[in-house]
């Protein structure tokens, strides 16, 4: 779960169909330090944004700067759909945004630092070509700029 | 797909991922797949021990010496597996509420606003832009257009059309009435706060006539925007 054998028929049939990018490897960036050392970025395709930014509109391939240090009531989702419960994120924001566990984790020395900014996409894009092509590298550039070592990234 | 894109440009990834069958195909660097449902990326709401092993399990991932690694998460977390749209909650039209919800939101918002209190003034609604305190005017706008009246709404945002602001606003009332409803029963799932809000409450009428007006138009942009609203 979604072990795909839990879901709905039509909903197992969406997933299984859902148009992605098959490929035969994936890219390869050894880290080269310990996690002690590490300053981590987060970036989520969630659909969040800090209060007051623009909400995600449908098929919206930009991102959202999150700063780091942005309290968690300030975090809103404008990523809304029938397929999955809001009421998880709604209770706490470390359900898709782990923002609190990434603080705990540098206090007590698990990793090194995080980044002074978080970033955020929509989910779910049926063709997510700007984002691969376009702003996923932007944010990459942005990330290296900022001198991040590692990205975590959560989904919905 | 996001996670190649970064780590294409140098940057070692982690991510965490829902569907297996998905990230075999995408082949994202290091993924850990997760037997959550879709918004539990983490697993259990409120519970940092668990959300601590989630994490860990993900950041381990970067030991690896190649790509791509796709491990999965050993443990369960309980949630809702089928969620509930708007159709399927309302099973008998003679129940609907088809009143003006201007009450109803001044009714819930003792709680809503306790459960904001409650949570470190955290709240999901706020993305219309129009703060809930000055909804009774929206609502009768709202209602005269779930009702087929020519009408607008004198305070829309600039720069917004007004189906984009129908949508926003209809997320705003969701969220408001559903973070009402949870600390009223903190034991809702869900399952219950969907079929609450569709089945039995009067905002949740006027979202599903919205949804049906805009559903009847021959616009195919006016058409589309009917589904992000009843759902």
């Amino acid at each position: 779960m979604p072990r795909l054998e839990d879901l709905t028929e039509v909903a197992r049939q969406g997933h299984l169909n859902f148009p992605a990018f098959e490929h035969t490897d994936a890219p390869f960036s050894q880290l080269t330090k310990p996690l002690t050392e590490v300053k981590l970025a987060l970036v989520t395709t969630a659909g969040l944004q800090v209060r007051g930014d623009t909400p995600f509109s449908n098929n919206d391939q930009s991102f959202r700067v999150i700063p780091a240090n942005t309290p968690a009531r300030d975090i809103i989702q404008s990523h809304t759909s029938i397929g999955f419960d809001r009421s998880a994120f709604m209770r706490d924001v470390n359900i898709s945004f782990p923002v609190d566990r990434l603080h705990e984790l540098v206090e007590r020395g698990v990793i090194g630092s995080l980044s002074e900014n978080f970033y955020s996409f929509m989910g779910a894009l049926r063709n997510p070509k700007q984002i691969e092509k376009e702003t996923g590298p932007e944010v990459a550039r942005r990330l290296i700029a900022e001198g991040v070592d590692a990205v975590f990234l959560t989904p919905t | 797909m996001l996670a190649r894109a970064i780590e294409e440009a140098g940057l070692p990834t982690s991510a965490i991922v829902l569907i297996k069958e998905q990230a075999e195909r995408v082949k994202p660097p290091r993924a850990l797949f997760v037997p959550f449902p879709f918004g539990f990326a983490l697993g259990k709401p409120g519970d940092s021990e668990f959300q601590h092993r989630v994490l860990a399990a993900a950041l381990d991932l970067f030991k690896s010496e190649s790509a791509p690694v796709l491990a999965a998460f050993p443990e369960d977390a309980d949630g809702p597996v089928r969620l509930i749209q708007a159709s399927a909650a309302r099973v008998d039209v003679s129940t609907h509420i088809d009143i003006e919800p201007a009450d109803e939101v001044t009714a819930l918002r003792g709680y809503y606003e306790r459960w904001v209190e409650d949570h470190d003034g955290r709240t999901g609604v706020g993305i219309s832009g129009v703060p809930h305190r000055q909804w009774r005017g929206l609502m009768k706008y709202l209602y005269a257009f779930a009702h087929g009246e020519e009408t607008t709404y004198a305070e829309m945002p600039e720069g917004i059309t007004e189906l984009r602001f129908l949508k926003l606003v209809a997320d705003d009332l969701k969220s408001f009435y559903m973070e009402a409803r949870m600390c009223q029963r903190p034991e809702q799932q869900d399952n219950d706060l969907q079929s609450w809000f569709w089945a039995e409450t009067a905002a949740g009428t006027m979202l599903a006539k919205i949804a049906a007006r805009l559903d009847a138009s021959d616009d195919q942009t006016t058409k589309r925007a009917a589904f992000g609203i009843a759902r």
